[in-house]
């Protein structure tokens, strides 16, 4: 376990498949206009930038010793759909394959533990662009004070929709060079629905390589650790109001394995995200 | 004698057809082309109104009065007294076919029409990302 990684091969091959199933669809759109329009809140405009704002009260927990929680006070998204291509905020992906029901995508998107380090970090920014005051994080051990430039991770992505239930498998390595790490990202939710109010509960699961493991939370000869798994539940509820505003409630654990909460700058095993406010979509 | 009589009526209903199509008995109207600039408006997927300057321009074999009036915009509204031709020019914001009419100077007989179409960019939808990994979504 402590150097399990992805066979580079077997990445290659998953990429490999991924651009033979765009290749079979040709130059079909990935999505058949009959399955998706306007009515379905799971479609969206081709060619058409999204945007929504959240205005609300919330906090997201940083596990740093130290490390200063961020509050949720403003919460911007964007997105914007082509054909194959698409922007989900700070992620990309080309979408090689698409029916009803399955999905089969190649997505770059960004590391996502530097945002306990940076509050900088787009991925901060995106999540709250309230003005807040966050410390620098003093080491109460001997550890090596270093940057960790912002990484991004590629690879293919597949997710379902059955019958409400959705899920998602992402395969990823690190490109950008700074950590050649691997991350497995998988999450399955799954709604209630009650008129129109909507309950959602999901089950993930992150696995994360050594590399990508102790990029963060690692330091040569001080702290080296293996790879990690982080298990997360998510409870949501969403009630729309009309003309575009929807109040939303959204609350999250998710427990950090040993590898992670056993470094000399973690100071808790888990993450708690929770938002409650107003959503709009314009 | 027979066969004459009705070769020479059935030549003048002939030519008398003939002038009342194109116009030949000299009638007030008759024979008035109207030609509009653009005449088609297309809208990208995310739009809904046409914003263009439209050029319209009208000409007849004499000399005629009349005004140029859009249907159901009575704010537009160009007149010419003996003239045989005329040109007006309007900036338009729009949102349907927009039909563009000469007529008398009363108002009463419509000498030539036009329209100036939208064509509408068909909207394509695909399916949202699922994402149920953000914690956002």
């Amino acid at each position: 376990m402590r150097s399990a990684t992805i066979p580079t091969g077997m990445w290659k091959l998953l990429i490999a498949c991924v651009l033979t199933a765009a290749a079979t669809a040709g130059a079909a759109p990935a999505t058949s206009v009959d399955d998706c329009n306007a009515a379905l809140p799971d479609c969206v405009v081709v060619g058409k930038w999204n945007f929504s704002l959240a205005l609300g009260a919330g906090v997201r927990t940083n596990p740093l010793v130290h490390g200063q929680d961020l509050p949720l006070l403003v919460v911007p998204q964007f997105s914007y759909y082509g054909k194959r291509f698409y922007i989900d905020n700070l992620d990309a992906g080309f979408t090689a394959l698409e029916n009803g029901k399955n999905t089969l995508s190649l997505i770059a998107s960004p590391g996502y533990d530097r945002i306990f380090f940076y509050r900088s970090d787009l991925q901060n920014i995106f999540v709250n662009i309230a003005a807040a005051t966050v410390g620098t994080n003093p080491n109460p051990v001997p550890f090596p004070s270093r940057s960790r430039p912002i990484t991004y991770l590629a690879g293919p992505e597949w997710t379902f929709n059955d019958h409400g239930i959705i899920g998602q498998l992402d395969v990823l390595r690190e490109v950008t060079g700074h950590n050649h790490g691997e991350e497995v990202r998988t999450a399955v939710q799954f709604p209630v629905r009650i008129s129109a109010d909507a309950f959602s509960a999901t089950i993930g699961l992150t696995w994360q390589s050594a590399a990508i493991v102790n990029y963060y939370y690692g330091a040569p000869r001080v702290y080296e650790s293996g790879s990690a798994l982080r298990p997360f539940l998510k409870l949501g509820y969403t009630r729309p109001l009309g003309r575009g505003w929807r109040f939303e409630v959204i609350t999250q654990y998710e427990h950090l394995a040993s590898a992670i909460a056993d470094s000399p700058i973690v100071a808790h095993n888990y993450v708690v995200t929770s938002f409650l406010g107003f959503v709009n979509a314009f | 004698m027979r066969f004459s009589l009705g070769s020479r009526a059935g030549r003048c209903t002939a030519i008398l057809v003939a002038a009342v199509l194109t116009g030949g008995i000299g009638e007030p109207g008759s024979g008035i082309q109207l030609e509009l600039r653009p005449r088609v408006c297309t809208l990208a997927a995310n739009e809904s109104q046409c914003s263009t300057t439209v050029h319209a321009n009208w000409h007849s074999p004499r000399e005629e009065s009349l005004c140029l009036v859009i249907l159901g915009r009575s704010d537009v509204k160009r007149c010419w007294e003996h003239y045989s031709q005329g040109t007006y020019s309007i900036e338009l914001v729009f949102s349907d076919d927009l039909l563009f009419e000469l007529k008398d100077s009363r108002l009463d007989t419509v000498l030539a029409s036009e329209a100036l179409r939208i064509i509408r960019e068909a909207i394509r939808y695909r399916h949202r990302r699922r994402d149920p990994w953000n914690i956002f979504q």
